[in-house]
């Protein structure tokens, strides 16, 4: 479903995203892991037609991402790290407007489904999105995505700043997605949250992806030690 | 996605209390300019009146001064203002030569408070020389009238800039154009129909607001059509401004940026061009000195005093129904004065007409440069529909003229063939009817300015291909 070959960018002088090739199929979920300007945000963008790869290719679904953006969003839901939506709006306002405008016209009894199935409190549907927390917004964003009937689901930082109950809720409406053919790429930090809830993991260096593994065959600790080696954290490691 | 835009469009509007605002503002401002125009209006109707009504009032003492002369009654006037003599009634009782305000005067004061708006022309006075300024206040004339055409012109586009700079970068700066631009949409389109509906609403509370301020202001007698017609020019303007807000959204960036660039370009059609356009036209079309023409005029009529007696003869030799009492009756002033005059006003033509072809020469000037600014093309269709612009002015004027001219014909007949007037004389006296401009011009100034909305619309989506390989957000 998501598939990058060679793919590169580069800003002036330097490269952000270096070769990168890689692939997640359905029902995988890929975490990327790396430092801050390893270029897995990038990744994400170019993957979205947000920025323009210098060289390599970016497809969706079998789609070129660059040449077809409009047709490969079809396939996507995007949530990005703090997941803005209108605050003058509902939660069932912001889901009804963000289908309706790529021509999903839902009865009312399926975006309240869709937000049950996503976790949201019943009593906060119809609340103005100016009052949620992140990990409602977060919520209401998986509910886009279930909305969408989506086939491939891009997370960027999506459980930083949430508590432990909040980020682990998220990962299990990750599995539910997963479980239903969905192809995850997630770029975070958070090792014990990508071990829990990935099937592949790589880490980012420089642009590059320099390891890979699939998760069950790695534990935590040594995902841990492997990831600071590759980081060169010397001082942490000693 | 129209649907939905429109649906959550208003929705978002309606809480950020967008719509209330709007319609608060629209209405004080169309309300208290309407009020204005109207009270302007009102003060040259009853001006208008008052004149009228003084002319009634000196007819009727004329004519009873004219009845008691004809009874053979001892009357106790100065010999040259009883009305027996036509030169004393030409000079002394002049008709009202008023220009009518038109129905739509309300919207534009245009030239009103630079003109007059009645003159009383008498037989001895000089056409050229006819006062048509006003005194006015200089601090008014600095600031303008707040009028509608005013509200319309120069406030209307601040409002469509606070309404329209954000659209896009809001987005941006709020994070949630990420979102929606991982949607399978079009960023582009979804800011065209985002300023489409914003246009549709704004046009809705424009044209809602001022059909109500015009019933409450309660203007008479109204003409529909005319009023179609301003609200048709009112909207096509606020289509220019949502336009150039569509490219100014597509291609600058943050709304800080968006917002002086709007601005800057508001002061650049707004006030620089029309004021540039107006120096140009001076400095390449200069108009002739007045002071010069009037001692040109002097000059003129003390050779033509000098040889008066020639003058006359020439004058009686070219007007032979004059000539034919000539042996039986006497010369007076009046006979040598209103010659001259002719002769006066012949040898001045070449410097009146100069004068005239300059005005023409700068009117058209602007009239082919007026498309460089929209709010040229507003205000001059808003004056023409008001019937206060130059051009109208200069219609009145040339009416003023030809009035002049055939009353001054009118008592040449009596005083020539040394008639008395009398009273029956009074019926047949010239009336003068004003007769405003029929066309204004306004269908052609809704082509223009809608011409110039496509061509910016346009230009938002032309250079869409050329910048879809960089991707939506690479700036």
């Amino acid at each position: 479903m998501i598939s990058t070959k060679d793919l590169t960018k580069k800003f002036g002088d330097l490269t952000a995203v270096d070769h990168l090739s890689l692939s997640v199929k359905e029902g995988e979920l890929l975490c990327l892991l790396g430092a801050n300007g390893a270029g897995k945000s990038t990744t994400i963008n170019m993957l979205l037609n947000f920025v323009a790869p210098t060289s390599g290719s970016a497809t969706i679904n079998g789609l070129d991402a660059t040449r077809h953006p409009i047709k490969t969003k079809e396939f996507i839901t995007y949530i990005p790290e703090n997941l803005m939506l209108y605050p003058m709006l509902t939660a069932i306002e912001n889901l009804d407007y963000f289908s309706g405008i790529t021509g999903r016209q839902l009865a009312q009894s399926s975006l309240t489904g869709f937000l049950e199935e996503a976790g949201l409190q019943k009593d906060a549907f119809h609340k103005r999105i100016s009052t949620f927390s992140k990990g409602m917004r977060q919520k209401v964003g998986i509910a886009i995505a279930l909305a969408k009937d989506t086939k491939v689901l891009l997370l960027d930082e999506p459980t930083s700043g949430l508590d432990p109950k909040a980020s682990n809720e998220f990962g299990n409406l990750l599995q539910k997605l997963r479980g239903k053919g969905v192809a995850i790429l997630m770029a975070t930090h958070d090792l014990f949250r990508a071990k829990v809830v990935a099937t592949h993991i790589g880490i980012m260096k420089d642009g590059k992806l320099v390891q890979q593994f699939v998760a069950d065959d790695i534990s935590l600790p040594q995902l841990e030690k492997t990831y600071l080696e590759t980081m060169n954290y010397k001082e942490v490691l000693s | 996605m129209l649907r939905y835009n429109f649906i959550y469009e208003l929705r978002i509007l309606l809480r950020s209390r967008w719509i209330q605002l709007l319609s608060l503002l629209l209405l004080l401002l169309f309300g208290f300019s309407a009020f204005n125009g109207k009270e302007k209006v009102e003060k040259r109707k009853v001006d208008i009146a008052a004149a009228k009504q003084e002319v009634l009032d000196t007819d009727q003492s004329m004519l009873k001064l004219l009845d008691s002369v004809e009874r053979g009654m001892a009357v106790s006037a100065s010999p040259w203002t009883i009305p027996t003599s036509p030169m004393a009634v030409a000079n002394y009782y002049p008709r009202v030569v008023a220009m009518d305000p038109q129905p739509m005067a309300f919207v534009s004061t245009g030239q009103a408070d630079i003109f007059t708006h009645y003159v009383k022309p008498t037989a001895t006075g000089d056409d050229f020389a006819l006062n048509f300024t006003e005194m006015t206040s200089p601090v008014q004339l600095l600031f303008g009238s707040f009028d509608l055409a005013f509200v319309i012109v120069y406030l209307l586009p601040l409002l469509i800039i606070a309404f329209s700079y954000n659209v896009l970068s809001s987005e941006k700066e709020s994070g949630s154009l990420r979102l929606l631009a991982s949607q399978p949409i079009s960023i582009r389109k979804w800011v065209f129909q985002k300023l489409i509906l914003r246009f549709f609403w704004l046009s809705v509370l424009v044209v809602t607001t001022l059909v109500l301020v015009i019933l409450i202001v309660g203007i008479q007698p109204l003409e529909w059509s005319k009023v179609f017609g301003l609200l048709g020019l009112a909207l096509s303007y606020m289509l220019f401004w949502f336009s150039l807000a569509f490219l100014v959204n597509l291609y600058v960036g943050s709304s800080a940026k968006n917002a002086v660039s709007l601005l800057g370009l508001w002061v650049v059609f707004v006030l620089l061009v029309p004021s540039v356009l107006n120096q140009l036209a001076g400095t390449l079309y200069p108009m002739p000195s007045r002071t010069l023409m009037i001692n040109e005029m002097r000059e003129r009529k003390v050779e033509a005093t000098k040889r008066q007696d020639e003058i006359l003869d020439n004058f009686l030799r070219d007007h032979p129904e004059y000539a034919i009492n000539d042996s039986t009756q006497t010369r007076s002033f009046y006979h040598n004065y209103m010659a001259s005059q002719k002769v006066v006003k012949e040898e001045l033509a070449p410097i009146v007409n100069a004068y005239e072809t300059q005005l023409k020469k700068q009117q058209s000037w602007s009239r082919q440069l007026q498309w460089t600014s929209p709010a040229i093309v507003v205000q001059e269709s808003l004056n023409n529909l008001s019937g206060t612009s130059t051009a109208d002015y200069e219609n009145y004027r040339r009416q003023v003229i030809a009035f002049s001219e055939s009353w001054r014909e009118h008592f040449m007949s009596f005083l020539y063939n040394n008639t008395l007037f009398k009273s029956e004389d009074h019926t047949n006296l010239p009336q003068f009817q004003y007769h405003a401009l029929g066309q204004s011009g306004v269908p052609k100034a809704i082509l223009i300015l809608l011409a110039m909305a496509l061509v910016l619309l346009g230009l938002g989506f032309a250079v869409q291909g050329a910048t879809r390989q960089k991707g939506i957000l690479a700036d």
